[in-house]
């Protein structure tokens, strides 16, 4: 409770009505504009001007007495009511309303009046749509009539006479409406229609009813145990009630509040959540009233008036005493009262420190939400935590401050555990907004600060931080990084920023162990990689030695595995002159120049070549039985030799002549078309007949029918050769020829064999021989008969061109050039289009014009 | 906000009223002191807003409910097991106000403080799987026989029926609509405001499709007039 929605300040004091006459006392009260009229129980009315001035922020109001007037009877002034529109003011007194002149008090000359009222209020949502008229309920002297009459300049007219259930006994008005507070209820009565709705029951005897218009369509009430009863023309309530006490007198509307006076305070209600909010003291009241939102109350002997203090005021004392939600149910309540453009930014301002209020109380939730609706500027909240901002960020906290905390030291006093939820807040919204329109302007800000946030925590996010598009100043980056030992962090920090060559440093230093960071265990392979796809030649040379010295086999992949894109090339004679002291990594390079980007330089491949043998001979020399390393240097080689045509043969096979590589010699005499020799070598030196079938097979392979059927050939002739009676070799020569019927010219084959073969023997083979010399008779006779079948269609398409006459006139143009033709010679399209010789001529060179022929 | 549908509650003082409603719109039960007057919430329920007025079961505050229950869609009757005057009340006191409740108004009648009583441990077993919430384990010898039954309810939804002169077949269910509840466990809490803010969907979209049009009416023929009028000619 205790908000200050409201200041009493005195009006009219009791010396300039009465003086020291003790008996008068105030009876009635209007206010309009700046005219304030009071009228005494002595049947004396009053006219004051009240100017309200401001002085250093307190408002006081000056009223100066214009005139009084003596209404001629000797009894009290019972209603006074302003029709400005009109200049006239109506005054009740002794059951008659008189009409005088705002201004001079005089009675209007043609004396009209309203005779038999008990007293009146004024319709404010008028039915007429006179400007010039004001329509006027009044209950009547007679029993249970109310009647509403129409009040101009001059004249009254009455209207509407309606009766009413019981006695009423206080009256408002809205359109159609009449609010009644009749004996024992409270009624809507539609006085148009006559339609009647029971609110609730009041006992009028015991307790003095209110029936207030608060604004379209609904009124106030008191109601049985000093309730304050909300209630519309439908006969629902739309508001809970407010709780007044039991004797109050009056009520006032002054939005958002609900004015109440009793014998002893003042009660402000507030009509949003029906909390009281403020309780003046104030003895003897015995009027308070609403005029144009300003709030009056009386005694009997002085008027007093009661000043709103600003919302926005009174939203920043709630605030201040930490009433979050009180707050902005007032501010939102405010829009009706404030211009749109200041609402906005005064609104702004109160959801952000209301998200400040629940910050400091931890209550995060709440806190991101004000902060997001507020559009809070996210330094705002940076600024809170030392030294999160950079320090060449300009900003300032604004002001008048959002909170009352200067830091969060000071908020946390000291309890780390706070301090971590504080700052684990700090991070989540940070990483929520940074990539917001929120963070348009300050996104170094941000960044720098969240960076900060994830170093000190060891929270794993840094890195995705650092490695994603990012606006981290480096300065204040990099100093803080490096305090709290994030070396490698650091590293993708300078990588960012584009020196790659300070980041290199940085992570070298921690493989060496110069400086210490755990974050990778693999940082060696990520500088490998980094250097793999680093554009800057002179720092890949600059680390290149320091990589390969590490690991021949990883490091060198900073060459060989370079995007294919990469705009730098290296030049391999360079690279092979580093490598020169790195055996392991030299092959590998080669391999990659080799196999990899198909480079036909003799120098590479017989260089690899070579290599391979080296290991090989290497190899064999320390090792008995074929380890997986041997084979496998072994299978290198061969497919290298088998498949390179760039290697220097002889110079390999000068090489491997001394040695027991027969298959690789095999396979050099292969390349060098020696064929008999290698399969000399394959058959009788190394028995190997399937190796000899296989020779056969690659050594033809992309070579034609007859250059295979030569090498099968040369291969039988040597299993079949008449030197060695070996029976091994015949039974090769009958598999060869058995296995591989296809490779061989049967004609020349049944001339070798000896006679002593039986058919028996090579049955496989002639079954095969015949079936294929079969098969390609067919196979040509196929040829042959498509081949005229399609002659004769050409030969049909050719007559068909030719039957129908062709008559050319010098009425027929050129389709081309659209003139007539002057030679008898002129080329016929397909279609049947017609041009010149040399029209056909042009179009064939220029393609452009081929549309014509087209259509 | 202007609400669309109306929800009230009404009973005798000290049946419950204001914790049941506390229990399901802040999820906790609190001491609560006697409601003056009323006090209303409202709920969004799909895209309507409903109003649950929290009305005063005191004597004194009688007066209000009509107004209270005018255009209601549905009327929640509170009473306490464990009180069998509060049923009876139901009836003689509380049954008239709710002649102003719209015409196709559902009821519900509803006995807390369930908790108190010694057939709770029961209840619970049987419904094991729908608590959400464990119950407040308090002392057995406590616990009381319960004064009002299920079919006490029952026989009293059927005597509205009667009083509103409704044919049984036209209205849900009385086993539908009797309920027994506990607002300090939560027990049945949202399972009742939940069934009868899905019964009151229905009564909001008639009430909507008829009502309005009324209320366009007047407000066109006074801004008719208005403009007319309004202007200096």
């Amino acid at each position: 409770m205790s908000l200050k929605a409201f200041k009493l300040v005195p009006a009219v004091e009791r010396e300039m009505l009465m003086g020291d006459k003790a008996r008068i006392n105030v009876e009635c009260i209007e206010c309009c504009g700046k005219n304030l009229y009071i009228g005494t129980n002595d049947c004396f009315v009053f006219h004051f001007l009240l100017e309200e001035k401001i002085s250093a922020g307190k408002i006081t109001f000056a009223a100066t007495k214009q005139l009084h007037k003596y209404l001629g009877f000797k009894k009290a002034v019972i209603e006074l009511k302003a029709a400005s529109a009109l200049n006239r003011l109506l005054v009740l007194c002794d059951n008659t309303i008189t009409l005088v002149n705002m201004m001079n008090l005089e009675p209007i000359p043609t004396g009209a009046r309203i005779k038999g009222a008990v007293t009146f209020t004024l319709n404010e949502n008028p039915m007429s749509g006179d400007p010039f008229c004001v329509e006027v309920c009044i209950i009547s002297v007679k029993r249970r009539t109310i009647q509403m009459f129409m009040v101009y300049e001059d004249r009254v007219q009455i209207v509407k006479e309606v009766s009413t259930p019981e006695q009423p006994c206080a009256v408002a008005v809205d359109g159609h409406y009449l609010c009644l507070a009749l004996t024992t209820q409270y009624i809507i009565l539609n006085y148009n229609t006559g339609i009647s709705q029971d609110l609730f029951p009041y006992c009028s005897d015991e307790k003095q009813p209110i029936v207030k218009r608060i604004g379209r369509q609904e009124f106030l009430l008191a109601g049985p145990g000093g309730l304050g009863m909300f209630a519309t023309v439908d006969g629902i309530s739309q508001r809970a009630p407010v709780h007044w006490s039991e004797n109050v007198i009056g009520a006032a509307l002054c939005f958002p509040y609900v004015v109440a006076l009793d014998d002893e305070f003042i009660t402000v209600h507030s009509m949003l959540d029906q909390q009281l909010k403020q309780t003046l003291p104030f003895k003897e009241g015995h009027i308070l009233q609403d005029f144009e939102g300003k709030v009056i109350v009386a005694t009997n002997k002085g008027v007093y008036i009661l000043v709103p203090l600003p919302l926005e005021r009174q939203i920043q004392d709630l605030l201040t005493s930490h009433r979050v939600e009180e707050a902005l149910v007032l501010a939102k309540a405010a829009r009706r009262n404030i211009p749109k453009e200041k609402f906005q930014i005064m609104y702004k301002r109160i959801l952000q420190q209301a998200g400040f209020i629940h910050f400091a109380q931890l209550q995060f939730l709440e806190a991101k939400e004000l902060f997001r609706s507020g559009q809070l500027d996210v330094r705002e909240l940076i600024s809170l935590y030392p030294f999160l901002l950079p320090t060449s960020s300009s900003f300032i906290r604004s002001h008048p401050p959002l909170h009352e905390y200067a830091d969060l030291n000071q908020l946390t006093q000291g309890d780390q555990e706070k301090m971590m939820k504080f700052k684990r807040f700090l991070m989540s919204y940070l990483n929520e907004v940074r990539s917001t329109e929120v963070a348009n302007g300050y996104k170094e800000d941000i960044d720098t600060a969240l960076l900060k946030l994830y170093a000190e925590a060891n929270h794993e996010s840094l890195l995705d931080l650092l490695v994603s598009e990012n606006f981290c100043l480096l300065t204040d980056s990099a100093a803080w990084l490096e305090k709290h030992k994030k070396y490698f962090a650091l590293g993708l920090l300078y990588h960012y920023n584009g020196q790659d060559a300070a980041a290199l440093q940085l992570w070298v230093k921690i493989v060496n162990g110069d400086v210490q960071d755990f974050t990778r265990s693999d940082l060696y392979e990520y500088i490998v990689d980094f250097l793999t796809f680093c554009s800057d030649q002179k720092l890949v040379w600059k680390y290149a030695e320091w990589v390969l010295q590490k690991s021949e086999e990883v490091g060198v992949q900073i060459f060989t595995k370079r995007p294919l894109e990469d705009k730098v090339s290296f030049n391999p004679d360079n690279v092979m002159n580093c490598l020169n002291k790195y055996p392991k990594s030299l092959v590998k390079y080669l391999e990659y120049l080799v196999l990899d980007r198909k480079i036909e330089k003799e120098k590479y491949h017989t260089h690899l070549a070579v290599l391979y043998l080296e290991a090989v001979l290497q190899l064999k020399s320390v090792t008995t039985d074929n380890c997986a390393e041997f084979t496998e240097t072994q299978t290198k080689l061969h497919s290298l030799l088998q498949q390179s045509d760039f290697y220097r043969i002889h110079f390999i096979l000068d090489k491997i002549k001394e040695t027991d590589l027969h298959m690789e010699r095999a396979i050099l005499y292969g390349k060098l078309e020696e064929h008999d020799k290698a399969l000399h070598i394959l058959v009788h030196e190394l028995k190997d007949f399937s190796a000899a079938e296989d020779y056969c097979m690659w050594s033809s392979e992309s070579k034609d029918l007859p250059y295979r059927r030569r090498l099968f050939h040369m291969l039988l002739l040597v299993y079949l050769n008449p030197d060695s009676s070996d029976c091994e070799l015949v039974m090769a020569a009958v598999d060869l020829l058995n296995n591989h019927a296809a490779e061989f010219d049967a004609a020349r084959v049944l001339q070798l064999v000896p006679d002593s073969w039986s058919v028996q023997l090579l049955s496989p083979f002639l079954t095969g021989a015949m079936r294929e010399s079969i098969h390609t008779k067919r196979m040509t006779q196929i040829t042959l008969g498509l081949a005229k079948a399609e002659n004769l269609i050409y030969k049909h398409d050719k007559v068909k061109l030719k039957g129908s006459p062709i008559i050319l006139s010098d009425k027929k143009l050129c389709q081309v050039c659209q003139s007539p033709f002057c030679e008898p010679a002129f080329v016929r399209y397909p279609n049947g289009g017609m041009v010149h010789t040399h029209c056909a001529a042009k179009r064939l060179m220029n393609p452009n014009m081929t549309h014509h022929s087209q259509t | 906000m202007k609400p669309d549908g109306k929800v009230v509650l009404l009973g005798d003082m000290n049946v419950g009223k204001t914790s049941l409603l506390h229990r399901y719109m802040e999820r906790r039960f609190q001491d609560t002191i006697s409601t003056v007057g009323g006090a209303f919430y409202l709920k969004q329920w799909g895209p309507y807003n409903i109003s649950i007025w929290d009305t005063a079961g005191r004597e004194q505050f009688h007066g209000l409910g009509s107004m209270y229950c005018r255009g209601a869609a549905a009327v929640i009757l509170t009473y306490d097991v464990n009180n069998l005057q509060s049923l009876i009340e139901l009836e003689d006191r509380f049954l008239a106000l709710t002649d102003t409740a719209s015409t196709d108004c559902i009821f519900a009648i509803v006995g807390n403080k369930v908790d108190l009583t010694n057939e709770y441990a029961l209840l619970l077993e049987t419904e094991e799987e729908n608590r959400p919430e464990k119950p407040v384990t308090g002392c057995i010898s406590t616990k009381v026989q319960k004064q009002v039954h299920l079919d006490d309810a029952v026989a009293l939804y059927k005597k509205i029926l009667k009083y509103k002169m409704l044919d049984e077949k036209d209205v849900p269910a009385a086993e539908k609509m009797c309920f027994e509840t506990s607002a300090k466990t939560g027990y049945k809490v949202d399972y009742l405001f939940e069934t009868i803010f899905d019964m009151v969907v229905p009564i909001i979209l008639r009430q909507q499709a008829e009502g309005p049009l009324q209320t366009v009416e007047i407000t066109n023929y006074k801004s008719a007039k208005r403009t007319k009028s309004g202007c200096c000619a």
